[in-house]
């Protein structure tokens, strides 16, 4: 009862603080909220870069890189793309959980029964059914394709919304640069930051893609590959690919528990080997397994140059504070007297302290609230200048309170000397 | 009530060691109105700081309501001014953008008083020095001598055993200044303890007792009550008085 009476006292004591100086209480928020807002922009995109996708099984899955280049200029380090045949071969292993075997393509989209002709430039992931699972792709109506290979089509939820206007669109079919397929499963809105099964060329902030089609099928089709490939043969197009030295697919496995790695290794080593025995390739062995975290951060898909920024913005934030602080201790001195009077007639130096922090912690609300909307505008800014920042510039929930949270310690540590030396005077020289 | 001996205070800076209070010794008991005069500059005001415990001593003892203060902790020391000591200043001392019931109620807030006893005693105090009708007034609105009044009546709500009062009429006329002086008269005729300093010959004259401090010490003076001269005090010096009160106590 007496400490809740002793708060609300204290809030009122704030409040009433504010208005007798508020140009001064308005520098001192603002100098922290600009502070505490560029850090908050930056921690929104680190924690962006750096955040783990996928955390239920980050640890269990697993991207492979092999190096089985059979041509006379083998890259240093082994390839995060594979030919057809060693792909099919990590699938077919028995191993792994399950498995995900795909590339990226494109293809222009349209509702077959739409009088429009209107086409959808549209992101096409060609992949194996296992890699719904293994991503934890949600669906928001009907289910995964089963084959490899068939005309079906799972697709986004930024498709559905643009084409069928977010309906239930299962059964209906989509004709895809000419070829018609019919959709079995609608995807609800999928965030996945970073794209961690695409973490390559620049690819980590991409969205998720608008249409998974079986990889057969893709393949069948002759739908081109829209990434990073290599061939030691040549082709006319990826339908003739299947048999050729042609390194464009990527391969994901999620492992039953940890300790399947190594059996993975194994195994992967063990082929090579073979390969390496029958002629195949000249090189060492040297297969890689890297989990999403790892993978991620082999890829550095944290741009350093933000986390340059993000210290940067912390020195900015110390000198923030010591600005504040700078100005609250001009605010302190003038109430020298009000303090020294509440003592004399009975506060102590704790009540004195936490009237302080009470204020210091009301002002770090506000400046909580101020650096969020700052934060906000640094970060629509940046994607002004940085259109590539465009999907991991978010704000998410635990950002909002970091940024609060920020804002009071950072109001309090401003306010602790000022308080101090608030104290540190004898009574009798404050009155005077 | 209050005791004080052989307390000393020194301030120092780099070069000098003033001594504001030289081996003070004093006694009051409870119900007196005692008077405190000096030159300026003689450690009155470092006195009354002392008394009240808004400045430290450096040597002596000093017992308030019988606790000795030495080696009380911060804590200690603010709760026995909300308790034991009532403060009247000469500059009133009172918050310009509170109203007087919240420049009265704020010593209340810091005992842990409900609303409702906090709202009691504030009324009773401000009854007490003829303001019950200003309690939204700022003290702007208010007059010198009705301002000095709400710091009495602050100085009253927490029901001290002991007034000190620093030249309370020394910002206020005449006319202001008996009412000022009255009210303290008619605290004291109601029990109260009251140690005030004061310039005025006058004012000294009034009340029961005059001590006078002279370079941090007691001055060796004669006490006297021009109102209740009796044949008993005059001529007494200082130190004959204060051996007596120490022999008393």
């Amino acid at each position: 009862m007496r400490s809740s009476s002793m708060f609300s006292y204290n809030l009122s004591l704030a409040m009433q603080s504010f208005k007798r100086a508020p140009t001064l209480y308005f520098l001192i928020m603002l100098t922290l909220s600009i502070g505490v807002g560029v850090l908050c922009a930056n921690l929104a995109l680190v924690n962006s870069m750096a955040s783990d996708p996928i955390p239920e099984k980050s640890n269990k899955l697993i991207h492979i890189s092999m190096n089985t280049w059979p041509g006379d200029q083998p890259p240093d380090e082994p390839m995060h793309i594979l030919r057809y045949r060693d792909a099919m071969k990590i699938a077919e292993s028995g191993i792994p959980k399950r498995s995900a075997v795909f590339y990226a393509s494109g293809v222009y989209a349209r509702d077959s029964e739409s009088t429009s002709m209107k086409r959808f430039d549209s992101a096409v992931r060609a992949t194996t059914p296992g890699f719904f699972e293994l991503t934890n792709a949600p669906f928001a109506y009907g289910s995964a394709f089963e084959k490899s290979r068939g005309m079906e089509v799972v697709i986004g939820d930024e498709l559905n919304q643009k084409i069928f206007a977010g309906v239930n669109s299962v059964g209906k079919t989509l004709e895809l640069d000419g070829e018609l397929l019919t959709i079995v499963g609608v995807l609800k809105p999928w965030i996945l930051r970073p794209l961690f099964y695409h973490a390559t060329e620049g690819r980590a902030f991409n969205l998720t893609d608008d249409i998974y089609a079986p990889l057969e099928t893709a393949i069948d089709l002759g739908w081109s590959i829209h990434a990073r490939s290599s061939s030691a043969d040549n082709y006319a197009g990826v339908e003739e690919t299947r048999d050729k030295n042609a390194y464009y697919l990527q391969a994901w496995v999620e492992l039953d528990n940890v300790n399947q790695r190594s059996a993975m290794q194994s195994y992967l080593d063990s082929y090579s080997q073979e390969l390496k025995d029958a002629g195949e390739h000249p090189l060492t062995t040297r297969n890689e397994l890297h989990n999403v975290s790892e993978w991620l951060t082999a890829k550095k898909v944290v741009d350093q140059k933000v986390l340059a920024f993000t210290l940067a913005s912390v020195l900015f934030l110390s000198v923030c504070i010591f600005n504040a602080s700078s100005l609250l201790l001009s605010r302190f001195h003038a109430a020298k007297f009000e303090v020294g009077l509440r003592r004399a007639i009975g506060a102590s130096n704790r009540h004195m302290l936490i009237q302080g922090l009470t204020e210091s912690a009301l002002l770090g609300l506000f400046t909580g609230l101020v650096a969020l909307v700052l934060s906000w505008l640094f970060l629509k800014l940046s994607v002004q200048f940085l259109p590539r920042l465009a999907n991991i510039a978010v704000l998410e929930p635990k950002l909002l309170v970091l940024g609060m949270l920020l804002a009071l310690v950072t109001s309090i540590a401003s306010a602790l000397y000022p308080l101090y030396r608030a104290n540190r005077y004898t009574i009798s020289a404050e009155l005077k | 009530m209050l005791k004080m001996n052989n307390i000393s205070r020194i301030y120092q800076s780099d070069t000098i060691q003033t001594h504001a209070l030289r081996d003070f010794s004093l006694n009051v008991k409870a119900g007196e109105f005692v008077a405190v005069t000096g030159p300026s500059g003689s450690g009155k005001s470092t006195f009354l700081n002392v008394a009240g415990l808004l400045d430290n001593f450096d040597r002596g003892q000093y017992e308030l309501d019988g606790v000795s203060v030495q080696g009380l902790k911060d804590d200690e020391l603010s709760r026995l001014r909300n308790e034991k000591i009532g403060f009247i200043f000469q500059n009133y001392n009172l918050i310009p953008d509170y109203s007087i019931f919240d420049n009265v109620d704020m010593p209340l807030r810091y005992r842990g008083f409900s609303a409702s006893e906090r709202k009691r005693r504030v009324e009773e105090a401000l009854e007490k020095v003829g303001l019950t009708s200003r309690f939204k007034y700022l003290p702007s609105q208010l007059s010198g001598g009705q301002q000095q009044r709400v710091a009495i009546a602050r100085a009253l709500a927490g029901e001290p055993k002991i007034l000190l009062a620093d030249e309370p009429t020394g910002n206020l006329d005449s006319l202001m200044a008996r009412q000022v002086m009255e009210i303290l008269h008619d605290l004291n005729k109601g029990g109260a303890t009251i140690i005030m300093v004061t310039h005025d010959p006058d004012q000294a004259r009034e009340v029961n007792r005059n001590v006078q401090v002279i370079d941090g010490q007691l001055a060796d003076f004669k006490v006297y009550a021009p109102l209740d001269r009796s044949a008993e005090t005059k001529g007494k010096t200082i130190s004959a008085a204060v051996n007596e009160e120490m022999a008393d106590a």
